[in-house]
């Protein structure tokens, strides 16, 4: 694996001096992260070089990645007769089920306010629709503060690492509860407080194997699904009482 | 061992899966039941999102009884006929209770809907079983000549059937009742029921104590299966992967605690089951009682 990306790191570094040159050239360590039964999450590699130096006074890299959205419910917990149950909700539609950002420096200080915003690198820069439900701004602070403790929303977790003034990584972590889909990855090169280049590169999540066979079938076609597990259940336990019978 | 959850959606490790399984079966086998009210919380306290919880739990129970159901059938203690009116009542019991639970989901209630029925039928239930044994205890030395069962109001209703293996003559509608009642809570706690069952046959229908335990667990099993297959359908919560893991436990503990019960009979076992299960409701309502850790929760829109 480290051998493997040292090589794609030379190769990457190497490209510019032979094809045409290129301000910025990024790649992804994988395409494709594969959920199996046994997957407790994984790591990407996003890594590429530049034309000019990178660091203090030179260019800055920032990457963005986003995972498929759909829409969520956040709720809040009220004390009705002593207890305490669900109440209020606000629904939001289009939350990025995964979502990290993170830059040789952050974001917000090598980037105008405005230019930030429109390219959604921040939290706070996420266009999150409310459609119904409460108003209050606690709902969408709240929908930020779990996304960010599941590891799914990632703001300046870890920054950019850059060798040799030219070369650049990030370690993009993926959490277990990743949802399956096409993900983006956007590496941006800033220079001067502007956006002066742009890759834009993709992984997808998959589930593959038995985990996935599983989870298909309980999907389309459940009452097939249903009467294996009925089954299933019945015969394990039926074998498991003549296997451990101790009389 | 690490292992991925595909209708949970999550990884959990395999061993405590097992682990969990066993000690539920090893309690089950100890006391003769089910152990589904034991095990559906313990999932949901270890983060299994309590749909999955409760929809694999009556799939874990329906592994975990069909062995019982067997052995108590080779032994002819199983009254068929009794069986089947209460499977009629427990399966329309399990549509509605399967109902209710899609209703409480998309209503986002279903956590705490799950934990007050918890809280409700096990304390009434432990508290009962309790001061019931207390009071055969005391009694023991007093011991009076019990009739065959005692005559009640359910006694005088129509639509009566002949249970010849129970030597009854009663309405159908009294196990009928017990039987949609006992799916309700089986398709919305993810348990057999069999705990609630056995005293329900015993003094409300009045049925001899050795053919209660056959016919409870062929109950326990058809509405079990009927609660698996709609909750597949209807909520998609039920994870086999999990169900296997426990149920691997579940066998061999229950073997374990069989072997130890049958040298521990009686009112005593009673009390300490009774104990257990109003432990189990107290600190299902202290969850619901203390402030929670985040106010907040989030989930996928339905």
């Amino acid at each position: 694996m480290r051998a493997l990306l040292a090589l794609l790191l030379t190769l990457g570094f190497a490209l510019p001096a032979f094809a045409q040159p290129s301000p910025l050239v990024a790649r992804l360590s994988s395409n494709r992260v594969f959920i199996t039964t046994a997957f407790t999450g994984e790591s990407l590699m996003v890594f590429g070089s530049t034309e000019e130096p990178l660091g203090p006074g030179g260019d800055e890299v920032v990457v963005v990645a986003r995972g498929p959205s759909s829409p969520f419910v956040v709720r809040r917990k009220v004390q009705v007769l002593g207890l305490w149950l669900n109440g209020p909700s606000a629904r939001f539609e289009d939350v990025p089920t995964f979502y990290a950002v993170a830059g040789t420096r952050p974001a917000w200080r090598i980037l105008p306010e405005e230019v930030r915003r429109n390219l959604g690198l921040g939290l706070d820069a996420l266009p999150l629709d409310r459609r119904s439900g409460a108003r209050s701004p606690g709902f969408r602070a709240a929908l930020l503060a779990l996304k960010q403790e599941a590891g799914l929303w990632q703001e300046d977790r870890s920054t950019v690492e850059v060798a040799g003034s030219r070369l650049f990584n990030l370690l993009l972590p993926l959490p277990a509860t990743v949802q399956p889909g096409s993900y983006r990855v956007e590496v941006l090169l800033v220079r001067s407080r502007r956006v002066v280049a742009r890759e834009n590169l993709g992984f997808t999540v998959e589930r593959v194997g038995t985990a996935a066979s599983i989870n298909e079938v309980a999907r389309e076609r459940p009452a097939l699904y249903a009467i294996v597990c009925i089954l299933l259940a019945g015969l394990t336990g039926w074998l498991g009482s003549v296997l451990f019978r101790r009389s | 061992m690490q292992i991925y959850l595909p209708i949970a959606e999550m990884s959990v490790n395999a061993f405590l899966l097992s682990g969990i399984g066993f000690v539920v079966g090893w309690l089950s086998g100890l006391f003769g039941v089910g152990g589904g009210f034991l095990l559906t919380p313990v999932l949901m306290l270890i983060g299994i999102p309590s749909p999955v919880a409760v929809a694999s739990g009556a799939n874990q129970t329906l592994g975990a009884s069909v062995s019982g159901l067997l052995a108590q059938a080779r032994r002819g203690n199983v009254d068929w006929v009794m069986g089947s009116v209460l499977v009629v009542g427990g399966l329309l019991g399990s549509v509605a209770g399967v109902q209710l639970f899609a209703m409480l989901s998309r209503l986002g209630q279903v956590d705490a809907a799950v934990a007050i029925f918890y809280v409700v039928v096990l304390g009434i239930v432990g508290s009962l079983m309790v001061m019931e044994s207390v009071r055969a205890i005391f009694r023991r030395r007093a011991a009076v000549p019990r009739r065959l069962h005692q005559h009640s109001w359910a006694h005088g209703l129509p639509f009566k059937l002949r249970f010849r293996k129970s030597r009854l003559y009663i309405s159908v509608i009294p196990p009928l009742a017990v039987g949609f009642f006992i799916g309700v809570l089986s398709a919305v706690m993810g348990v057999g029921g069999g705990f609630m069952l056995v005293p329900a046959m015993i003094y409300i229908l009045g049925m001899p104590t050795a053919v209660v335990i056959g016919t409870s667990l062929f109950q326990v099993v058809c509405v079990t299966a009927s609660v698996t297959f709609l909750q597949a359908l209807q909520v998609g919560g039920v994870d086999i992967v999990l169900t296997l893991l426990l149920l691997v436990g579940a066998v061999a503990g229950a073997q374990f605690g069989a072997s130890m019960g049958a040298r521990l009979r009686g009112e005593e076992t009673r009390a300490l089951l009774g104990l257990l299960v109003l432990g189990v409701a107290g600190s299902l309502l202290w969850n619901l009682l203390r402030l929670p850790e985040n106010l907040f929760s989030m989930g996928p829109a339905w």
